[in-house]
């Protein structure tokens, strides 16, 4: 039989079995922590309690499993530190998403929403936006996702434009962290640092070597360092034991395939 | 007067932002703050030919029972019913727009989304064959990779994530470093050429 043709829905099958049987298992592997991860932790660690944190929330809803961790990760460790987070969406999917996110993890540690974080909301055009917010961010957003004016929370007045935000955060599935870098980062100076999908990294490479961008934690990995780093292990590291099994199993099968189809043509 | 006067505003914004970034004179600032208002202003237009287009796409598909075409009422229903629940309720915390929106539209693209891994294992354990040296060095590097991105390949040996990560660090970054610098030449070209009327193509017709 040459396994190098098997049928697709068997694949399908054996992926199925090995995405979901791993789930079962309650199992939490031994992680890494790399230098990415270690960076972006370090830029967020080193704010002092009541500096400004802004997170952007670039994400779609189909990335949700992937970015939810991350997404996580960072807000709890922001306010754990007490910072002052400023939580805004630069695709219209992410803004309900993040607002959601933000209030569940705000309700956690007892945070007040208008005196420890507010929620800016969606504005479209992201270059327009990213440009605007370093010249006036209430004229960006007069108002923030409740449709209140942003006078009305004293505590975030003194965040003019990105002179007074020590650092920015973008928790992006897509390519919006190079334009965070190209004009927040390059116009403006804005440290800019990335969670991102894992298959965005080698996208932003150059531009974390040439530090323009911070870190990246990235993907279901990136989150569970992230989880190490703050001493606990949660959700990500239960999903990382699933992705090890099926690289592994994807593995198995390239080297199956390969294996068959060589005594194959012998034949 | 249909082209020269597309092409003269082009001209005329394209040199002020060009200019206005190495100049902080408040004029200059308030007026470049005012055209990034504007760009968001017509940004929305476009969503709006977009919605549009949707509609008169998907209108004809049915009145023409097209292939597939009951798919296009439940798109032109789904526009429907989110925008009289988004402009009739509101879009907030609570809000029967958020509640489908969390309810159904993640869900559903999240499981899209996951189908991508059984596609990719798929294509994988059909593409990736030890065909030449080429093929061969594609596959040990995906391998690699793979399994250095999980903790899996640190339990094997530290070789394996060291490698992965010289791999992404070096002869995959020093590619997506040229492709970065080639698109960065292709965009001042392009660009000067907008402003400079010389390109023509985004007016409709040949440059």
């Amino acid at each position: 039989m040459d396994l190098s043709r098997l049928d697709r829905r068997i694949i399908f099958l054996i992926i199925a079995i090995v995405v979901i049987v791993p789930m079962l298992f309650d199992v939490t592997p031994e992680v890494q922590i790399t230098k990415d991860t270690e960076q972006i932790f370090d830029a967020i660690d080193s704010l002092k309690t009541g500096d400004y944190l802004m997170v952007s929330f670039d994400f779609e809803a189909a990335s949700f499993p992937e970015m939810r961790p991350l997404a996580s990760v960072i807000l709890n460790h922001s306010f754990e530190k007490d910072l002052k987070i400023i939580g805004l969406a630069l695709f219209s999917e992410g803004t309900a998403i993040g607002y959601t996110l933000l209030e569940q993890i705000a309700r956690e540690y007892d945070k007040v929403y208008g005196v420890d974080y507010v929620y800016l909301g969606f504005r479209p055009q992201y270059v327009s936006a990213i440009l605007g917010m370093g010249e006036s961010i209430i004229k960006v957003f007069p108002e923030d996702y409740l449709k209140q004016p942003l006078e009305k929370y004293p505590d975030f007045l003194e965040l003019e434009n990105y002179e007074n935000l020590p650092l920015l955060v973008s928790v992006a599935d897509g390519s919006l962290p190079i334009h965070w870098a190209d004009y927040a980062n390059a116009r403006y100076g804005q440290r800019v640092a990335v969670a991102c999908a894992a298959v965005m990294v080698t996208a932003f490479k150059p531009y974390f070597e040439s530090g323009q961008l911070i870190g990246p934690a990235a993907g279901v990995k990136g989150a569970a360092e992230y989880e190490k780093l703050l001493g606990y292990e949660g959700a990500a590291h239960r999903r990382l034991f699933t992705q090890s099994v099926v690289h592994l199993a994807i593995i198995i099968l390239v080297i199956v395939a390969n294996v068959s189809a060589y005594v194959w043509r012998k034949k | 007067m249909r082209t020269r006067f597309p092409i003269a505003i082009c001209f005329v914004f394209g040199i002020f932002t060009l200019l206005q970034y190495f100049s902080k004179h408040p004029t200059l600032t308030a007026m470049y703050a005012e055209i990034l208002d504007w760009m968001q202003i017509v940004f929305v237009f476009t969503l709006l030919v977009g919605v549009i287009s949707i509609f008169k796409i998907h209108s004809a598909k049915i009145s023409r029972q097209e292939r597939d075409w009951p798919y296009s009422i439940l798109t032109i229903l789904g526009i429907v019913v989110m925008a009289v629940l988004g402009f009739g309720y509101g879009t907030e915390y609570g809000s029967p727009f958020l509640w489908i929106f969390q309810n159904i539209q993640v869900p559903m693209q999240s499981t899209m989304f996951a189908l991508i891994a059984f596609f990719v294992a798929s294509a994988a354990y059909r593409g990736f064959r030890f065909r030449n040296k080429e093929a061969a060095v594609l596959l040990i590097t995906a391998i690699i990779v793979m399994l250095g991105r999980v903790p899996l390949g640190h339990q094997i040996s530290d070789l394996i994530p060291q490698t992965a990560q010289w791999i992404i660090d070096n002869p995959s970054t020093a590619a997506k470093r040229g492709i970065l610098i080639g698109i960065g030449l292709g965009s001042i070209t392009t660009a000067l050429r907008v402003i400079l009327g010389i390109e023509r193509s985004y007016l409709g017709g040949r440059s």
